[in-house]
């Protein structure tokens, strides 16, 4: 019992960081129609800028935050301008390499300016856990989930009922139509990528605050398993991302408490391949009837 | 189109043929013209920037202290040292090219590499040199195979985790052990293999075995594993940076279970440089390191050593300085013993022939080798508490 209970908070919390990553990877997806494989080393970026905000500008926590949060913002609209926005009508697979482009040209752009060495995330504050039934609950879990699910509200309530999620949703069920209704699409999707963003700076605080240490390379693997987290819950779909998030970590946490630690990755990909074959657009995700 | 490729791969071809030419022909034109008879050109290859620069400039450290102090009294049989070290960034291809380069540059007997996967392939590229190597730290079994005239100082793996099973049987008898190891690295599974064998031997069973892959970021349900199987050793044949992860983790993460006071981490060469990497000094509390090398035995050879190495460098010096101080000691001896004045009469093959015959008590300790470039040595142990390593057990 205790095992069980264990690995179920182990699994919450690294499923919580999922989650946290994938809402970003989900929204930008949803509105701007492409997969922006650059999202995990944004989140990279943005522990780096946390790094130096309280190592060497003293900042205070909830500056280094904001900083992170700004950071973040500016290079995702700057990626967007440069990178993206010239391939609007390109085909969707040249789309995708430029995004594969963009992460090696961030990964290697930290390389240069940090080193290859392991940096040390500052601690920005102590949470107290708590214990239920004998288990040990870390505060960085309830914290993190608490956030995540806090976001994925706010983040569905303003698409749904502010004039910009209007927008958005409008950009993103028909481009061409949005456009002629006076819809300005880049700018839309440029708000969308500076949200996206600012959604991979917060999941760097917490990533940070959890897993400590930080590597150029820090933001790949998260990045694909919560792309992956993404399509599991189905993806464009925000409660679907945070579902998502969350089972995966708990399958994985699971797989490697019972099963194998050598085959936990293996399994959480099983399972995705079988969720995809009964729900080939994800656990919450839209039905879309292709127009013949 | 046609035609540019066709000159691209021309021109690659010419190109390749030069640099084949480079190091084939150093075999034929041995008259080292570069330089006089009364000066001795030692190089070395390793990384030196990148990932791995920790090890290398390690090893150059070393060796620079070790050539230093032997230009201060005569040279090597009256000929004076000139020390060169290549930066390879750990890539094995560019070592090769490094090899090259200092070949041209006029080396008359080499330290190596640092890194294993540079050996094999600089070793490769040196068989038909009469180039004599021998390399401070490249400890995997196989890399010395291609050529006769290569030697190592450093322990090689297999040897490691058998002699990291005999410490646990001598100096930690009856406690329990379980392993956590990287299942996709060779020299994690190479050392977990070789102490499991010698465990089975000694009868010695594990609690439970933990694995990890490098992209894993979350321990959780090891480390939960690990604490539960009530092991008072933990066996973390491991690289330093990811044991950094595991006990930071261990000491301050989620995981529920936790470890007793005197559960005891215990790995070999590639915790070297710990401190270095973790963000907490006392996340490493009780980590307890193999080594032939301990900074604060009271070795007069030692203690000499570690003050000229901090007078230099204002850094102790880790196990990869001290392996890389030994090999320049070690050529001084092999080549003193087999009576060379000038460094144009220098043969490779004669000075493998000697090292044979040769036992040598360096700052690493007692070393004597076999014809395949294998040491075999006594070890102990470090331990650090609060940011401090001591020799365990004094």
């Amino acid at each position: 019992m205790t095992i069980f209970l264990r690995t179920l908070i182990s699994g919450l919390n690294l499923g919580s960081i999922y989650a946290l990553i994938a809402l970003g990877y989900s929204m930008v997806y949803g509105i701007a129609k492409m997969l922006n494989f650059a999202h995990g080393d944004i989140i990279m970026i943005g522990a780096y800028t946390g790094i130096v905000a309280v190592m060497t500008m003293n900042f205070p926590p909830l500056i280094a935050i904001l900083t992170s949060i700004l950071v973040c913002s500016l290079l995702g609209m700057l990626i967007e301008t440069l990178a993206y926005k010239p391939l609007r009508q390109a085909p969707s697979l040249s789309v995708l390499i430029t995004a594969i482009g963009v992460s090696y040209l961030l990964q290697n752009l930290a390389l240069l300016i940090f080193g290859s060495e392991q940096k040390a995330y500052p601690t920005l504050g102590a949470f107290p856990g708590f214990t239920v039934l004998g288990v040990k609950v870390d505060g960085m879990t309830v914290l993190t989930l608490t956030v995540t699910a806090v976001i994925m509200i706010g983040l569905t309530l303003f698409i749904n009922l502010s004039r910009m999620g209007k927008a958005m949703r409008a950009v993103s069920e028909d481009r061409g139509a949005a456009e002629l209704m006076g819809i300005s699409v880049n700018r839309t999707i440029l708000i969308t990528f500076a949200i996206g963003s600012a959604l991979a700076a917060v999941a760097s605080t917490f990533y940070g605050m959890t897993y400590v240490y930080i590597k150029p390379t820090t933001g790949s693997m998260p990045g694909i398993k919560a792309f992956t987290a993404a399509v599991f819950g189905g993806i464009g779909s925000l409660p679907g991302a945070m579902l998502g998030g969350i089972l995966l970590g708990l399958i994985e946490q699971f797989a490697k408490a019972y099963i194998s630690t050598l085959w936990s990755d293996a399994i959480v990909f099983g399972v995705l391949v079988l969720v995809l074959i009964v729900r080939p657009s994800g656990l919450l995700g839209k039905k879309r009837a292709e127009k013949v | 189109m046609k035609k540019t490729a066709i000159l691209i791969l021309a021109a690659s071809l010419i190109f390749s043929l030069c640099a084949c030419g480079s190091s084939g022909s150093s075999t034929e034109n041995n008259a080292k013209t570069t330089h006089g008879d009364k000066e001795l050109y030692i190089g070395g290859i390793g990384p030196t920037t990148g990932a791995y620069a920790n090890y290398g400039l390690s090893v150059q450290h070393g060796a620079e202290v070790a050539v230093k102090e032997i230009n201060e009294t005569g040279g090597i049989g009256g000929m004076t040292i000139t020390f060169s070290m290549q930066d390879s960034q750990g890539d094995p291809e560019a070592a090769v090219s490094a090899y090259g380069k200092l070949l041209d540059w006029g080396m008359d007997v080499s330290i190596g590499t640092v890194l294993s996967g540079e050996m094999a392939s600089v070793v490769n590229a040196s068989a038909n040199d009469d180039m004599f190597m021998i390399t401070a730290s490249a400890s995997a079994d196989a890399c010395l195979e291609a050529s006769k005239n290569a030697f190592r100082i450093c322990f090689y793996d297999s040897y490691q985790g058998i002699a990291a099973a005999d410490y646990v049987n001598q100096n930690l008898p009856g406690k329990a052990v379980s392993v956590f190891y990287q299942s996709d690295n060779d020299y994690s599974v190479g050392l977990y293999e070789s102490f499991e064998a010698r465990c089975k031997e000694l009868g010695i069973t594990f609690k439970t075995v933990q694995t990890f892959l490098k992209s894993d970021t979350d321990y959780t349900a090891q480390i939960n594993a690990l604490a539960d199987s009530g092991a008072e050793i933990i066996f973390i044949p491991i690289y330093a940076e990811e044991a950094s992860t595991f006990l930071t983790q261990a000491k301050n993460g989620t995981a529920d279970a936790i470890f007793g006071e005197n559960t005891y981490f215990f790995g070999a060469d590639g915790l070297d440089g710990i401190m270095g990497k973790v963000s907490d000094p006392k996340d490493a509390n009780n980590v307890l390191m193999l080594t032939p090398f301990a900074e604060n035995s009271t070795d007069e050879k030692v203690k000499n050593f570690v003050s000229k190495y901090q007078a230099a460098y204002g850094s102790t010096p880790d196990q990869f300085a001290a392996d890389g101080y030994d090999a320049i000691y070690v050529l001084k001896e092999v080549i003193e013993k087999a009576g060379y004045t000038a460094s144009s009469q220098i043969s490779g093959a004669k000075l493998s022939s000697t090292i044979t015959t040769l036992s040598y008590k360096g700052v690493t300790g007692e070393m004597k080798w076999k014809e395949n470039g294998n040491t075999d040595k006594g070890c102990t142990a470090i331990i650090y508490k609060d940011g401090a390593g001591s020799v365990f057990g004094e």
